[in-house]
């Protein structure tokens, strides 16, 4: 999931096919996500993993990375 | 007497020494330590050759650093210049060449981003609160400053020497300073601390970036009033129930923010799970709010009174409303009325008054009111407008190139601009920069950029471009240009390469046409 995470945010929102995003990198403080992105990546979660994703769940330290999106979705996936 | 800006910081750290002056995450200053920090910074940058009239750059995210770095600067005799961090480092050389930027403050985790900043060959010779000895110019940490001797008496400044300069989108392509004295920035400080009645027992949200006039007020009314300004960090403004969580722990009574922030705070901020009830102030302005999403939090937050502010970052503060109970159906909400102390005028191509009731630009003279632009008299002459209006001498106005039109309860209505200038989820831009640094690709012919509008009631920005003749180029090569000069909300979010930019009859670009096939999602490469 981490992978297609990555792809999802370089390509569709970073509009940057070729960046790397470290499975640590802080997608949040370094300006890489803003609002608008955030929502576009929680649809994208919600039909890739097939979760529903309830608004007080998107918080800093579920979406900081890419390795706390993939073990808040491990953690809701049944 | 209080006529400079750190006045009030230094009058509430004898009244008050020991309540929050700015809380960030879990760390705070308070009065005594901010007025103390800020004190020993002015000293030891008085002893690194800071004289009265300079220009210190703020090199610093949001932050307690940067709370310290802005009055320390000014109390050394200087004006504070935000240099945003999330701007290319070729943006930010503009600026502190712009300005002539000598010293900058700094903190240990942006010493890269400082190190890409001096690679740009900038003027700077100082940078304070950085230990790395490595960057080719003079450097001192935060412990030399807290080790230096306070400055200890004002920096002879009168109320007219400068405070800030916040730089914002140009026209021509590079951006331009918004220069504001004590004077102006105080008065605007005292009329929003006084409209809204700050009290020392407030807690103000800071959600806008220092160098957004939107921090002007978080800032200084809360420093007025004696009251606490908790900054919000970066990752929060991007995670509304995040935010949420934090208006909830830290009891904020007064959000200012613009209407995109607390949009996303009503519907993706969980907000029904928590106790906001803190809230007695929610401020909004930088672009009009969606009348739907505006009715629906203030059902969610019924202790709440909500005052949309509106002014261009060259005034400051112009019109405020304070919403009543809004009727059921999706009309604009107006700007309001002027501030006390504030005369507006409403004026045709002509430049003479329209007849009451239409529509035309709006002219402002306030105490508030910008010195003009840094080093721009060119725009200097377009931004002011002065007439002897009453008979006797010249009265200045500003030109504030936004159109208004006055409804019959008097009330001012908003009706865009009389320019390019767009406002894209809260960040002012003007389209001919984001046209002319596209066009500045050799391989350009002709580019347009518009604003389409978005679903949420903001807007977004596309581009379009021609290529010259047997020249390629992909949209990610042309996005890669734009990213050196650009920061990243005034970069289009879509750009279409076409064989023909449509025309109107006299020739020129229709960009209506290209903003109506964006709209329609028909406008695509078409090729490379």
């Amino acid at each position: 999931m981490k992978e297609q995470l990555a792809r999802y945010i370089a390509t569709d929102l970073l509009n940057e096919s070729t960046r790397a995003i470290a499975d640590d990198e802080d997608l949040l403080g370094s300006g890489l996500l803003d609002s608008l992105s955030v929502i576009s990546l929680v649809h994208f979660i919600e039909q890739e993993a097939g979760i529903d994703i309830p608004a007080e769940d998107v918080t800093i330290e579920h979406f900081i990375s890419l390795e706390a999106i993939d073990a808040y979705i491990r953690r809701r996936s049944p | 007497m209080l006529y400079l800006l750190p006045h009030a910081v230094d009058r509430a750290a004898m009244r008050a020494p020991d309540r929050d002056a700015i809380r960030y995450g879990d760390a705070a200053l308070t009065y005594a330590m901010l007025a103390e920090r800020s004190d020993r910074l002015a000293g030891l940058l008085r002893s690194e050759g800071v004289r009265r009239g300079d220009r210190v750059g703020i090199h610093a995210g949001k932050g307690l650093a940067a709370a310290v770095a802005l009055y320390g600067a000014m109390k050394a005799g200087a004006a504070y210049v935000p240099l945003d961090p999330a701007s290319p480092p070729a943006r930010q050389a503009f600026i502190v060449r712009d300005c002539g930027i000598r010293h900058v403050v700094t903190e240990p985790a942006r010493a890269s981003a400082l190190r890409l900043l001096l690679a740009e060959g900038v003027p700077v010779e100082c940078a304070i609160g950085v230990a790395d000895t490595d960057l080719g110019v003079r450097t001192l940490s935060w412990s030399d400053v807290d080790a230096h001797p306070p400055a200890v008496h004002d920096p002879d400044l009168v109320e007219m020497d400068l405070a800030y300069i916040l730089y914002t989108s140009g026209s021509t392509g590079t951006p331009k300073g918004v220069m504001h004295s004590h004077r102006s920035a105080l008065a605007f400080a005292r009329v929003a601390a006084d409209t809204y009645g700050f009290r020392g027992d407030d807690r103000l949200s800071n959600h806008a970036p220092l160098h957004f006039d939107l921090s002007t007020m978080d800032y200084f009314s809360s420093a007025l009033a004696g009251a606490t300004t908790v900054i919000i960090p970066d990752a929060h403004t991007r995670m509304p129930a995040s935010y949420a969580a934090l208006i909830e722990k830290e009891r904020l009574t007064v959000l200012y923010a613009v209407p995109l922030a607390l949009t996303h705070l009503l519907l993706h901020g969980a907000i029904d799970k928590r106790d906001l009830s803190s809230v007695r102030w929610v401020l909004f302005g930088g672009e009009p709010f969606p009348t739907r999403h505006l009715r629906a939090l203030m059902a969610a937050l019924p202790n709440a009174q909500f005052s949309n502010v509106y002014g261009p970052t060259e005034v400051n503060g112009v019109t405020y409303w304070i919403v009543p109970p809004l009727p059921d159906d999706d009309t604009p909400i107006p700007i309001g009325s002027p501030y006390a102390n504030v005369e507006v005028r409403i004026v045709g191509d002509d430049d003479d008054a329209v007849v009451e009731g239409e529509t035309g630009e709006l002219l402002v003279r306030t105490p508030t009111m910008m010195r003009g632009y840094w080093g721009r008299p060119d725009l200097d002459a377009r931004a002011f407008w002065k007439r002897p209006v009453f008979g006797h001498f010249e009265d200045v106005y500003h030109r504030t190139g936004d159109l208004v039109r006055r409804r019959d309860d008097g009330l001012l209505e908003f009706h865009g601009r009389k320019d390019r200038q767009v406002k894209a989820r809260g960040y002012r831009i003007e389209l001919d920069e984001v046209e002319v640094v596209m066009g500045s690709h050799d391989a350009v012919e002709s580019a347009a950029a518009f604003a389409v509008p978005d679903e949420d009631g903001s807007v977004h920005i596309e581009g379009a471009v021609t290529l010259r003749s047997g020249r390629h180029l992909t949209v990610e090569e042309l996005r890669a240009h734009l990213a050196i000069s650009l920061p990243r909300y005034a970069i289009p979010e879509r750009i279409a390469i076409l064989e023909a930019m449509p025309r109107g009859s006299t020739g020129k670009i229709d960009r209506r046409e290209l903003a109506r096939r964006a709209r329609e999602r028909t406008l695509t490469v078409e090729r490379m």
